[in-house]
C-alpha cells in the first residue's frame, strides 16, 4: 500500500467536511475499497507507479497559470492556477463559464445531478480527484449554440507540486463548441486533469487533449465523453510521454446514430512512459467510431495503448473501427498495444489492429527519386505517419501549432540516432 | 546526354531488358512506343535505380556519369527526373514539403545555398500555375487524393522545379482527358531547351500530336528493335506492333 494512497484515504472524511464540490462524497466512497495498483493490476499492468508511491509532494502550491497564445487561434482561455481557476469576464453568446462554486445554489444542484453519470467509477485517479479536487470548472453551452470561438483549458505542471483539475461541460441539444485542453511542463510533481463532457442530441464536440508534460512529472488525465442521439465527436489526443504520463478515454454513445471520430498521437524518446487506455462503449444501436492511434518511439522510451470498444448486444448496426500503428526508431523502444474488440451484436462492421509499422518502401524510392536522401525520406515519412492524423483536424490554426510542436519534439528525437 | 550500351536488367531473376541501345543528345525529345510489358518501364526504373531492378551488363552514361554506379537521389541531383507512370501517394507529406526538400537537396548537392521560403514558394506557385493545379495542391499530401490526371499534372510540376537534365516522361498521358492532355504537353513543351532532353514513353500518337518527337523507338521483349522519325509513330498507330515482331524475328 501506498503511504500516499493511505494518507488521502484518512483525510477523507475532512475533506468531505470542507469540499465545495458535489463529487468528493463519491470520491471517498469510492476510494474506500481502492487499493494501490500494482502490476498484477490489469489497468497497470505495463506502467509502474512505484515512483509515485511515496512521494510527498505539496498540496495547495500554486503558480502563475500562462498560457501562449497560438497564432491565429482566438480562442477564450480558462486557466489553472494548481487551485484556482482564472476566467476571462466575457464570453461569446451561448456559452456560460463558472467554477462551481460561484454558481448559484440552484444551479448548483441542477449540474450536480448531470455529474455523476459521466465518469465511470473504475478510475482510481478519477476517484482521487473526485475527492480533491477543490472546485470545478462548469462550461454550459446553450440548444443550437453554434460558437465559433474556442475555449482552451490550460493547466501545466507545477514543481515539486500536487495538483487536481476538473472540468465539466455541457454541449446542449444541436449546439456546436470546440474545447482545446492543454498541459505542459516538467519537473517533479504529480497533476490530474479529469473532464467530462456531456454532449447533447445534435449536439456536436470538437475536442483537443494535448498531454504535453514530460521530465520527472507524473500525469493522469481523463477524458469521459457521453454522446446523445446523433451528437458528433471529433477528438484529437496528444501525449508526450514523462515519468509516468497516463491518459484515460472513455467515449460512451449513449443514443443511436452518435459519431465518435478519435485520433491520438505519441511521440516518445529517453525513458519517457506514455500510457493510453480508451474504452469506447455502443449501448445502443447505429453508433459509429472511427479510432485510429499513432504513435512513434525512440531510445527506450514506452507506448502502452489498451484500447476497447465494447459493443453491447442491443448496438446492432454499429460500425467500429480501432486500429493502432507505432513506429519504433529504436532496438530498445518498446510497444504494449492491446486493442480490442468486444461484440456481443449480431449485425455490426467492426475492425481493428494493431502494427509496428514498417515505412512503405516505394513511398522512399519515390522521394529518393526526386533527389532526397534515403535517411531524409525516412525521417518525412516517420513524421507524415503522425501528421496525417494532425492533417484531420478541423482548426487549421490549431493544427499548425500543434505540427510545429509535434515538429520540434521529432526532430530531437531523430538527433540522438545519427 | 544519355549514352545507354547494350543495358541488361532482370527483375526477380526475370530478364527484363535484354541489350538495350540508346543514345539522347542535348535538346532531343526521343518518344519510345511499344506493347505492353515490353520493359518501357522497367527502362526508367532501372535508370533511375529503383532497387529490385537488377543490372546485369551494359552501361548507362549521363553526360560523363556512371548512373548505374550512384544512389537513386544522386541521379536525380544529377539531373535525371522520371515522371512516374503511377505516381506514389503519400499521406502527411505535403507537396510543398516535399518539393523544398528535393529542391533544396539538388541545390545544396551542386554547392548552392537553399532556397528561403518566399522564394520557393514563389517558383511552386508559378509551376502550379503553368500545369492548372490549384494551389491548395501544395499544402495537401503528395498526391493524397489526387485524381489520376492531377497526378500526373503534380509528376511535370516536380520537373518544373527540379530543372532536371534528362526527363523520362513514363506514360505521362495515360488517362489524361484531351484538355489535361494539352496542359501536360505545354508544360512539357515550356521546358524544352537545347541543354535538356527528353524520353517521352507513351502508347499514342495524340500526345506526339503536342509533344513533336526527333526521333520514335519501339521498344519490344527489352531491345529498341526500330528507330526513325516522327513517321514511324504514325506507322504503329495504324498498323499496331504485331508486324515489327515478324519484322524482327525474320
Ligand atoms: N516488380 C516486378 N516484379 C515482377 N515482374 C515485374 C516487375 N516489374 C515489371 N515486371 C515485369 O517486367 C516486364 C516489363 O514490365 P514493364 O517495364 O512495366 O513494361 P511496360 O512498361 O513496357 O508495359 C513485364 O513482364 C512485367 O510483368
Ligand atoms: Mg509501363
Amino acid at each position: 500500500m501506498s503511504v500516499w494512497l493511505q494518507t488521502l484515504k484518512e483525510g477523507a472524511k475532512a475533506r468531505i467536511d470542507d469540499a465545495r464540490t458535489p463529487v468528493a462524497e463519491r470520491g471517498a466512497q469510492l476510494l474506500k475499497d481502492a487499493v494501490w495498483p500494482t502490476r498484477k493490476t490489469e489497468a497497470w499492468k505495463y506502467t509502474s507507479l512505484h515512483t509515485l508511491s511515496d512521494t510527498d509532494f505539496a498540496v495547495g502550491k500554486t503558480a502563475r497559470a500562462n498560457a501562449q497564445t497560438i497564432e491565429g487561434l482566438d480562442s477564450s482561455d480558462l486557466l489553472f492556477d494548481g487551485v484556482r481557476w482564472h476566467l476571462p469576464d466575457q464570453f461569446e453568446a451561448g456559452v456560460k463559464v463558472a467554477t462551481f462554486s460561484n454558481l448559484s445554489p440552484l444551479e448548483q444542484s441542477e449540474i450536480a445531478a448531470d455529474m455523476m453519470p459521466v465518469k465511470p467509477g473504475r478510475h482510481l485517479f478519477g476517484a482521487i480527484n473526485d475527492l480533491m479536487v477543490q472546485d470545478i470548472l462548469v462550461i454550459d453551452v446553450e440548444a443550437d449554440a453554434a460558437t465559433t470561438r474556442p475555449l482552451r483549458v490550460v493547466m501545466n505542471a507545477i514543481e515539486g507540486a500536487v495538483q487536481h483539475g476538473r472540468v465539466w461541460v455541457r454541449v446542449a441539444k444541436g449546439a456546436k463548441v470546440e474545447i482545446i485542453e492543454q498541459a505542459e511542463g516538467e519537473g517533479q510533481g504529480l497533476s490530474t486533469l479529469i473532464s467530462e463532457y456531456l454532449v447533447g442530441d445534435h449536439a456536436k464536440l470538437c475536442h483537443s487533449r494535448f498531454q504535453l508534460v514530460g521530465g520527472e512529472h507524473h500525469a493522469v488525465g481523463g477524458c469521459h465523453i457521453k454522446l446523445g442521439e446523433f451528437a458528433r465527436l471529433r477528438s484529437t489526443l496528444v501525449g508526450f510521454g514523462s515519468q509516468m504520463s497516463r491518459l484515460d478515454v472513455d467515449v460512451e454513445h449513449a443514443a443511436s446514430h452518435a459519431l465518435a471520430e478519435m485520433d491520438a498521437i505519441y511521440l516518445l524518446q529517453g525513458d519517457e512512459l506514455f500510457d493510453l487506455h480508451s474504452t469506447i462503449e455502443h449501448a445502443v444501436p447505429n453508433g459509429t467510431t472511427d479510432e485510429n492511434v499513432r504513435g512513434i518511439v525512440t531510445d527506450s522510451a514506452k507506448a502502452v495503448f489498451n484500447g476497447r470498444i465494447h459493443i453491447h448486444r442491443d448496438a446492432q448496426k454499429t460500425l467500429a473501427e480501432l486500429n493502432n500503428r507505432n513506429l519504433l526508431l529504436s532496438d530498445s523502444a518498446r510497444v504494449s498495444t492491446k486493442p480490442e474488440l468486444e461484440i456481443y451484436a449480431d449485425d455490426v462492421k467492426c475492425a481493428h489492429g494493431a502494427t509496428v509499422a514498417e515505412l512503405d518502401e516505394e513511398a522512399i524510392y519515390y522521394l529518393q527519386s526526386r533527389g532526397i536522401s534515403e535517411r531524409d525520406a525516412k525521417v518525412m515519412l516517420n513524421f507524415g505517419f503522425i501528421n496525417e492524423l494532425v492533417d484531420k483536424m478541423p482548426n487549421e490554426a490549431l493544427g499548425d501549432w500543434l505540427r510545429s510542436k509535434l515538429k520540434a519534439r521529432f526532430e530531437s528525437m531523430n538527433k540522438v540516432d545519427a | 546526354m544519355l549514352s545507354i550500351k547494350n543495358l541488361q536488367a532482370s527483375v526477380e531473376d526475370k530478364q527484363i531488358l535484354k541489350g538495350l541501345n540508346l543514345e539522347v543528345k542535348a535538346g532531343e525529345v526521343h518518344a519510345i512506343m511499344g506493347p505492353n510489358g515490353a520493359g518501357k518501364s522497367t527502362l526508367g526504373y532501372v535508370l533511375s535505380g529503383r532497387e529490385g531492378y537488377e543490372v546485369n551488363g551494359g552501361e548507362a552514361l549521363l553526360g560523363e556519369t556512371d548512373l548505374l554506379d550512384i544512389e537513386v537521389e544522386e541521379r536525380a541531383r544529377e539531373g535525371l527526373f522520371l515522371a512516374f507512370q503511377y505516381p506514389v501517394e503519400i499521406p502527411g507529406v505535403s507537396n510543398m514539403e516535399f518539393m523544398k526538400a528535393a529542391v533544396d537537396a539538388k541545390r545544396e548537392a551542386a554547392g548552392e545555398d537553399a532556397l528561403s521560403s518566399k522564394e520557393f514558394l514563389q517558383r511552386a506557385k508559378a509551376a502550379c500555375k503553368q500545369v492548372n493545379l490549384p494551389l491548395e495542391f501544395l499544402k495537401r499530401g503528395v498526391n493524397e487524393g489526387f485524381s489520376g490526371g492531377e497526378k500526373k499534372r503534380n509528376e511535370i510540376m516536380q520537373m518544373m522545379l527540379l530543372e532536371p537534365k534528362l526527363c523520362i516522361l513514363d506514360e505521362t498521358d495515360s488517362g489524361l482527358d484531351i484538355d489535361a492532355l494539352q496542359v501536360v504537353a505545354e508544360g512539357v513543351n515550356s521546358q524544352r531547351s537545347d541543354d535538356r532532353a527528353f524520353i517521352v514513353v507513351t502508347h499514342y500518337q495524340r500526345l506526339l500530336d503536342y509533344i513533336k518527337p526527333d526521333f520514335v523507338h519501339v521498344l519490344a521483349d527489352g531491345k529498341i528493335v526500330k528507330s526513325g522519325g516522327p513517321e514511324l509513330a504514325l506507322e504503329l498507330e495504324a498498323q499496331g506492333y504485331a508486324w515489327l515482331d515478324n519484322g524482327a524475328e525474320a
